[in-house]
């Protein structure tokens, strides 16, 4: 359960965030849309605890971010908005890296990194040093890395940028099974189709405010449209971004 | 400790398996023997060498034996200086006019004057001048001598008082510039050993955005930044020890004793001198995190921290200029331990009391750099480079 409470920042004259509020539930797919510079990545990057909001908190399950970022860190897996390996380790010791962080050991997390290897059909890459790997190679470690202590929360910046049909498809349905789990799960996206077939609730920012909420189905009719991508663009006002 | 444990070993597979800056590191230390080995070398040439020395003699033919005196003492003929040589001699025009009556006179026992002329007021020409007088006096003091024995009469009588010289500089001081330079060279390789693992896991973490990851994982940045210490600590710690083992070998080579020098590596000193830079191992890498993780790039990284670098060869030349040394400075990092060394390459005995001193603010001021950057960690402004 991710809630983030009437959230402002400002980096100098530029209001990134203005009064952001939002849910995600446990055992939803929650979309985070909006246009370039919508506030977006300050929103999870405030959400990580990399940034101390002006006003407002962000809290995961019922734990203020602000006020005890590692207790609440524990219950996230985060797949950031940049990220880079750690070219001169295997995928196998980085995502074992990450998991001894996330206090596994022994068998345990031998297990963990075997089932997430698997889950994301990424054994063949394991052994070999992340340097060289293609993007869509290097989204699979990032991702494994996020997921491989079963985080309860899961937030996701864009993860199917550079990744090939077989891989997001994988991804779809790893997600998709993490919700019948009971997971709680936060994506931000610029691509419509998937939004639309993967969100169980769509939270659209514009100007680092809610511009507006619903599913998918509930801002078309809202909108007036038969599209999300039409959709959107009037939610918004504009058609800046969309494109991106 | 699972999560210390994880972070150490991620940081050394990282810093041991690029093998190309860590021979960068150890660089420093594997020119350690050759550079002590060639300035030594060069070092005693110089102070026991008698170079040839050419004097336009008029009238030689005149004094053949004081002329193979001469010769032995490698002062030589104009006539035969080389050809690349001759500008030089003819320049420094030392002239030795021997009159022509100078076998009558020494038959006849009369003073013979020789004149020696050359402009004395330059620097350069008195070692040779000396070299000629001494030459010229003892042979003149033999024939004395001599001529007195004949006559029955003890030398001695010529010689009511005789002067011992006792020189009371420790023998080792004469190497005194050797070990300054080992000093320096020393400090200089605690100091730059750790330099490039030091900004590649703090500067260079950032730029590949992996630090950013690391800084959103429930991980305390304490423990970040020990692991990180840790790891550019130990390849310093590594240089310096290199750096000792191929001095002390190379040393072996050189014989000092030549120059008076009694200077030795033996495990006495090596222990020591560990013991000194260690800490300034933990010191340096500290402060080139310090910087390295505040700065906006790897390349503003990189030139704050060689700024950095000139800390231990300031230190220590800054030193030799202040006669009347404050005490706090026996106790400060880099001084504290750069006049311990001196101590101890002159045979000093060593003052533990403040080894322990130096090396224990040493440890604290380390222990301060690396709360403060766990601290500063947390901020957005450095996490993000703001």
């Amino acid at each position: 359960m991710i809630e983030i409470n009437n959230l402002a920042k400002s980096f100098g004259d530029v209001q990134a965030l203005d009064g952001l509020s939002f849910s995600a539930k446990d055992g939803e797919i929650t979309g985070l849309l909006g246009p370039n510079g919508a506030g977006k990545t300050t929103c999870l990057r405030t959400l990580y605890g990399l940034l101390k909001a002006d006003s407002g908190s962000a809290i995961i399950d019922n734990i203020d971010v602000a006020l005890q970022p590692i207790l609440a860190r524990q219950k996230l897996g985060i797949f950031p908005d940049k990220f880079g390996l750690y070219e001169r380790l295997t995928a196998y010791e980085q995502i074992d890296y990450f998991a001894s962080i996330h206090g596994l050991t022994g068998e345990h997390k031998k297990q963990a990194i075997e089932q997430v290897l698997t889950d994301l059909q990424m054994q063949d890459l394991a052994h070999r040093k992340t340097q060289g790997f293609s993007q869509g190679q290097r989204m699979k470690v990032t991702l494994a890395q996020s997921l491989v202590h079963q985080p309860k929360n899961f937030v996701l910046d864009e993860p199917t940028r550079g990744l090939d049909v077989m891989s997001t498809r994988i991804l779809r349905d790893h997600l998709s099974k993490f919700k019948a789990k009971g997971h709680c799960i936060l994506f931000s996206s610029h691509v419509m189709q998937e939004v639309a077939a993967l969100c169980d609730r769509v939270i659209i920012v514009a100007n680092g405010k809610l511009a507006a909420q619903g599913t998918p189905e509930e801002l078309c009719e809202l909108a007036g449209e038969s599209q999300l991508e039409e959709a959107f663009v009037k939610i918004i006002g504009s058609d800046e971004g969309v494109a991106a | 400790m699972i999560q210390f444990k994880a972070l150490l070993a991620k940081e050394y597979k990282e810093a041991f398996r690029d093998k190309r800056a860590l021979m960068v590191a150890m660089m420093m230390a594997f020119l350690a023997p050759v550079m002590i080995f060639a300035l030594s070398k060069t070092m005693i040439k110089e102070m026991v060498a008698t170079p040839p020395i050419y004097v336009k003699v008029t009238g030689a033919e005149f004094a053949p034996k004081l002329m193979k005196q001469f010769k032995d003492g490698n002062i030589l003929l104009f006539k035969d200086v080389p050809e690349d040589e001759k500008r030089l001699w003819d320049e420094r025009n030392i002239a030795l006019t021997i009159p022509k009556d100078f076998a009558k006179n020494m038959v006849e026992g009369k003073t013979i004057e020789l004149v020696l002329s050359t402009d004395y007021s330059e620097k350069a020409i008195r070692a040779p001048i000396r070299r000629i007088k001494d030459k010229i006096q003892t042979y003149a003091r033999i024939i004395g001598f001599k001529r007195l024995l004949v006559r029955g009469i003890d030398v001695k009588l010529l010689q009511p008082i005789k002067i011992y010289e006792q020189d009371t500089a420790q023998p080792s001081s004469n190497a005194a510039f050797i070990s300054l330079m080992l000093g320096l060279y020393l400090l200089m390789a605690a100091f730059m050993s750790g330099l490039s693992v030091a900004i590649d896991s703090s500067a260079g973490e950032r730029e590949r955005n992996v630090l950013e990851i690391l800084l959103c994982q429930p991980v305390s940045t304490l423990k970040i930044v020990l692991a990180k210490l840790c790891t550019a600590s130990t390849i310093s710690v590594i240089g310096v020890v290199l750096t000792l083992t191929l001095t002390s070998f190379s040393v072996g080579f050189v014989d000092l004793s030549k120059i008076g020098a009694t200077f030795s590596l033996d495990l006495y000193s090596i222990l020591v001198l560990l013991i000194l830079l260690i800490p300034i191992g933990f010191f340096a890498s500290a402060l080139q995190l310090f910087v390295s993780f505040q700065a906006k790039s790897f390349k503003e990284a990189q030139s704050t921290v060689s700024m950095i670098i000139m800390l231990p060869t300031m230190i220590p030349v800054a030193l030799m200029f202040i006669d009347d040394k404050p005490k706090w400075l026996d106790w400060l990092p880099v001084s504290g331990q750069s006049l311990l060394m001196e101590d101890l390459f002159k045979n000093v005995p060593i003052n533990w009391l403040e080894v322990a001193a130096t090396g224990g603010v040493t440890i604290a001021m380390t222990i301060a750099l690396v709360m403060v950057l766990a601290y500063k960690l947390k901020s957005e402004k450095v996490v993000l480079a703001l």
